[in-house]
């Protein structure tokens, strides 16, 4: 309404003053007519009034100019653009030129702290997803990881070291390593790595730990072997920033070894016994040490079995080796157990016969058949009654039983023999590689490998179970289940 | 052709492997020596005590007692711990010379051997000039 009331008067006074500046004359004559008061009034006021409307006049535009120039910047969206397009009167030209290049100025620094802002956040972002990723790793690791840094304290440590020296990660955070850890070789050695200062360098030690034997007695405790590895990491002057100690626990490794150099030891013994057998009695016939005919066909007989002894020994051992690394191709497919048995008691008859040994049959009338690898499973039904056999006095009793067991559901079967009797240490080693118990070893020859290979085609190949029940002197019974639905629950539903 | 000394000498041969035991016993034999044997070392042991043989071959690895075990047990007797002996094993080279420093062991034989040159060791450990533990000890009074 100001505005418009404004607009009137200017209006008014514009049009006053335009008759008046385009002839005075008529302002002459209009004033010979009035009072004194009336020409001295109108004389002062027309100009005053003129130059108030001149005035109002230049204010609006200026102020028009200037609300123009402040709503571009505050639109400019891309650094000038839009103070650039303002329609400026000429006096305010320099003032938007100034503001133009200054507020393009800001625009680039700004664009320039954005960008850099943008990379320093994705960069934190990538830092933290790679320290989440590295104590996720962490702590999976069965090593004892601690870390400490310049001030010797804990910055980064795992579950695992924390179980191994009894300590709660979270707490021991920013904990003096020397407060946590009290192991005082670990304390000396991470003081000498650091004190060393290789940065980037491993260095290796060997540490004893006192561990509980097992978690219900902890009572117990056994020493136990740690390879630790030290490493100092350098900072940002080039200093040691930090000191990394990693702590293996060398037992598996221990026991491995051990068992690799035990199982070599074994193995050279066996296969270097049946030859020695064979290489001296080539060597006996050669040098014409037998006398007779009788005797050399008994030095051939001997070759033969020693040479049969050793063959079966290697393939026993390429076979359990074969299963033990999960390369062997079984062929499963139906196969009667009692058709298994009579075959395998047909093979050791001659034998029983020999000894006056009398060999019962208990298997299931109606027959029992499962899915399983038909040439295996008569190794091991084989190697059962072969050693009753073996190791029953003359005169004794083997008994095959084979029966289903309805609640498991899964295949028995069961070799009872009337000899000696298996001790329960024995019992305990039985199934493993070369074992021969010291009574047996001059009863009859064997490769102390047949039950190992037993075992691993019953339980690793067939998800079975083995094993033996015997009292010193009262006969023992070898058993072995398969469980009848292995494969597919849906198929035996 | 051996002489008279050889003939008289008694071997002990103790192994828990019949055939080994049954072919070093007939080359001996054969080559004139009276042969005791024993089938592990509890039972060699016993029969060293009673026999007192001029030599002893013995396996390594027995049941009950090792050829280790026994040549110990016969160094702490006077009688027997001059026997000489003749160590046989098929365990490779798990016998390292601390275990054969004890006792009397001549000579270490790895299997399989030839019974030939144990033959020849016999010899040269009865009748010639053997020092301790050397395998190159000559045999030509024996031979």
């Amino acid at each position: 309404m100001v505005s418009l009331k404004l607009a009137v008067a200017l209006g008014l006074v514009s049009a006053a003053t335009g008759i008046l500046l385009h002839d005075p004359s008529v302002l002459q004559v209009w004033l010979s007519g009035q009072s004194v008061v009336l020409r001295g009034a109108v004389l002062v006021v027309i100009p005053s009034l003129t130059f108030l409307v001149m005035l109002l006049s230049f204010g609006v535009a200026h102020d028009r100019a200037i609300t123009r120039l402040s709503r571009a910047i505050e639109t400019d969206s891309d650094g000038g653009s839009e103070i650039d397009k303002i329609d400026a009167p000429g006096w305010l030209q320099p003032v938007v030129n100034v503001f133009s290049t200054s507020v393009k100025r800001m625009a680039g620094e700004c664009r320039q702290l954005r960008d850099q802002l943008s990379s320093v956040e994705s960069h934190k972002f990538v830092v933290e997803a790679q320290k989440k990723q590295c104590e996720a790793v962490l702590h999976t690791f069965r090593d004892a990881v601690i870390v400490t840094d310049d001030a010797d304290q804990i910055i980064m440590t795992n579950e695992a070291a924390g179980e191994l020296f009894k300590f709660n990660v979270d707490e021991a955070a920013y904990q003096p390593f020397e407060s946590i850890i009290l192991h005082e070789k670990l304390r000396r050695l991470v003081r000498d790595t650091r004190q060393a200062g290789d940065i980037g360098q491993c260095r290796h030690a060997q540490i004893h730990i006192k561990l509980p034997v097992n978690t219900t007695t902890s009572e117990m405790t056994q020493e136990t072997n740690f390879d630790v590895s030290l490493t100092c990491v350098g900072n940002q002057s080039g200093d040691v920033g930090s000191v990394v100690a990693v702590l293996h626990d060398m037992t598996h490794e221990r026991e491995l070894s051990e068992l690799k150099t035990d199982f070599v030891s074994k193995a050279s013994h066996e296969l270097r016994t049946p030859l020695a057998s064979i290489r001296a009695y080539i060597e006996m016939l050669i040098d014409g040490e037998a006398s007779d005919e009788s005797s050399r066909q008994e030095f051939y007989r001997v070759i033969q079995d020693e040479a049969e002894r050793l063959s079966r020994l290697i393939d026993y051992l390429l076979n359990i080796s074969r299963i033990e690394a999960g390369i062997v191709q079984i062929e499963k497919k139906e196969v009667s157990i009692n058709a298994l048995v009579d075959q395998a008691v047909s093979s050791i008859s001659p034998q029983a016969s020999n000894k006056g040994i009398e060999i019962s049959l208990k298997l299931s009338p109606e027959g029992i058949r499962l899915e399983g690898d038909r040439d295996m499973l008569h190794q091991v039904i084989l190697n059962l009654v072969s050693n009753a056999v073996k190791y029953t006095p003359e005169s004794g009793k083997v008994t095959i039983v084979a029966e289903k067991d309805t609640l498991t559901p899964s295949l028995l079967v069961s070799v009872i023999d009337t000899g000696m009797g298996i001790s329960p240490d024995e019992q305990r080693r039985i199934f493993d590689k070369f074992y021969r118990i010291d009574n047996y070893k001059q009863l009859a020859p064997g490769t102390g490998l047949g039950l190992t290979l037993c075992k691993h085609i019953v339980e690793t190949l067939h998800h079975g179970h083995i094993g033996v029940e015997s009292k010193l002197g009262m006969g023992a019974k070898f058993w072995f289940t398969i469980p009848l639905r292995q494969t597919n629950p849906r198929i035996a539903a | 052709m051996s002489t008279l000394t050889e003939k008289t000498s008694r071997i002990l041969i103790v192994d828990d492997e019949a055939h080994i035991l049954q072919v070093l016993s007939l080359k001996l034999r054969n080559a004139g020596y009276e042969v005791l044997s024993a089938g592990d070392g509890e039972e060699g042991l016993e029969l060293a005590l009673e026999e007192l043989p001029d030599l002893i071959i013995t396996d390594f690895q027995m049941p009950f007692m090792t050829g280790l075990e026994m040549c110990q047990a016969l160094a702490t007797n006077k009688e027997t711990e001059e026997i000489p002996v003749i160590m046989l094993t098929a365990r490779g080279h798990s016998l390292n010379d601390e275990d054969v420093s004890i006792g009397n062991i001549r000579h270490v034989v790895h299997k399989p051997f030839s019974p030939r040159a144990v033959l020849e060791l016999v010899k040269s450990q009865l009748f010639g000039n053997n020092p301790r533990r050397d395998s190159q000890s000559s045999d030509s009074e024996a031979a």
